[in-house]
């Protein structure tokens, strides 16, 4: 297969990543604890009641984990999965390598490493938001590209210079 | 025999105002030993900034004395690091520049600060956000950058003043579990920490010791050792029973 990029199934995909947009390392991890921390398995309203935050503020935050397949969402049901398990184990550095793994071949990644690799030089900013609008339509672009550069970062799969507006792909570690 | 990392004795502390007296602490006397984690709890306005900036030397008791590994403590002591609720960043500098800021102050030359920086960025889990600047940063994040600028300059006491306050209560979560995995590691500093929170649960949730204030003017109710074993489940009746106890103390 070649230029999965842009392959018309992968349209959406990519606009998955939205859901990434508006959420934090932190929101997730923090989530992930209480869920635990309650045996691993409750109901939104229990979730909501126990980290005190309001089903409207908790909603993106778990659609972003399911999105992660840190939880499962069943009939209302919040249960965690084998890799929040490992995420809960694992110490500050582990942490990040685990959530490497987990976005480094999705497709919102995979266009930015892809375009990185045919441009052979760092990527403008305006170049991707370009490139994530044909796919995800232009108002969603931003956020999608903004938290590209968050998660990114985080998983130290790319650098972002905002002064320069110059992204690069980051030598993969082990 | 040595003496303790820190001494806070009989530490009284006023306002004037129009010649009028206006009391916000009244004799806190304790000590803070190597490997200390204590927490000083009480409800808002009780005093319990105020006496953080007197015990780092940012302001004077009325009266009392504060006393550092023996001397009296001073402000521009290095061995004494603060976190602020409100992080405190410099919102034009990257992170690394708002980390580098009290090595710099140090006078320690810039190969050697960069050195210090990427090791505490990396500890906090930033790495990746060096050239970041603060509004590019989640509040979870914020608050990472002032907990490696604080220990980048390898204090032996941390002070931090409600850190996790201003955070959503999900990421505040995480931040103190991360919090306790470095607290954890003996090779990074500091030696001691003392923390002041409005929050009783997160004061048993983290603390081995917490010290527990009155309403204005904040007096000691109680000085009690959480012998709860770690990590702690704030779900357990044990956890909660710590919880209500000092609730009951305080109101
Ligand atoms: N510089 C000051 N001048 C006058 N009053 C002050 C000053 N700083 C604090 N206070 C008062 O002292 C009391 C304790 O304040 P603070 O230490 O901030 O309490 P806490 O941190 O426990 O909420 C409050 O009533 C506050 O208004
Ligand atoms: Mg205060």
């Amino acid at each position: 297969m070649s230029n999965t990029g842009d392959d018309d199934g992968r349209k959406t995909p990519v606009k998955d990543f939205h859901s990434m947009a508006k959420v934090s390392v932190g929101q997730i991890l923090g989530l992930v604890e209480a869920v635990d921390e309650v045996g691993g398995l409750a109901d939104a309203a229990t979730i909501s009641r126990e980290v005190e935050m309001d089903v409207d503020r908790l909603g993106p935050i778990l659609t972003a984990a399911e999105f992660l397949g840190l939880v499962t969402i069943e009939d209302g049901d919040i249960r965690i999965t084998e890799l929040s398990r490992k995420l809960l184990t694992a110490n500050v550095r582990e942490r990040k390598r685990i959530v490497r793994e987990i976005i480094d071949d999705m497709p919102a990644f995979r266009l930015v490493m892809e375009m990185a690799r045919s441009s052979g030089a760092p990527l403008g900013r305006q170049q991707v938001v370009q490139a994530l609008a044909d796919r995800v339509g232009s108002h969603q672009a931003e956020d999608v590209f903004n938290a590209l550069v968050y998660w990114g970062r985080y998983a130290e799969l790319v650098r972002y210079d905002s002064g320069s507006e110059q992204l690069t792909v980051r030598i993969a570690q082990t | 025999m040595e003496p303790s990392l820190l001494e806070v004795k009989d530490v009284l502390k006023s306002y004037f105002e129009n010649g009028k007296e206006f009391k916000v602490l009244d004799l806190i006397r304790f000590e803070l030993a190597e490997r200390d984690f204590v927490c000083v709890v009480g409800p808002s306005g009780c005093g319990k900034s105020t006496l953080l900036r007197i015990i780092v030397g940012l302001e004077p008791p009325t009266s009392g004395q504060v006393l550092f590994e023996g001397s009296p403590i001073r402000a521009d002591n290095p061995q004494v690091a603060m976190v602020f609720q409100s992080f405190a960043l410099f919102p034009w500098l990257t992170v690394t520049q708002n980390v580098e800021l009290g090595l710099e102050a140090q006078g320690i030359p810039p190969e050697g600060r960069h050195a210090r920086a990427r090791k505490f960025i990396d500890a906090v889990g930033l790495t990746g956000f060096e050239n970041a600047f603060p509004r590019e940063l989640s509040g979870g994040m914020k608050q990472r950058v002032g907990l490696a600028r604080a220990l980048a300059i390898e204090p032996l006491l941390l002070c931090m003043d409600e850190p996790f306050s201003s955070l959503d209560p999900l990421t505040a979560q995480n931040l103190r579990d991360e919090i306790l995995q470095l607290w954890a590691n003996p090779d990074l500093p500091p030696k001691a920490v003392l923390m002041v929170t409005h929050s009783i649960e997160e004061a048993v949730y983290l603390a081995d010791r917490v010290i527990v204030l009155s309403s204005r003017p904040g007096r000691m109710v109680a000085e009690l050792e959480i012998d709860l074993p770690r990590p702690r489940n704030r779900k357990e009746p044990e956890f909660y029973g710590w919880v209500d106890e000092i609730y009951s103390l305080i109101v």
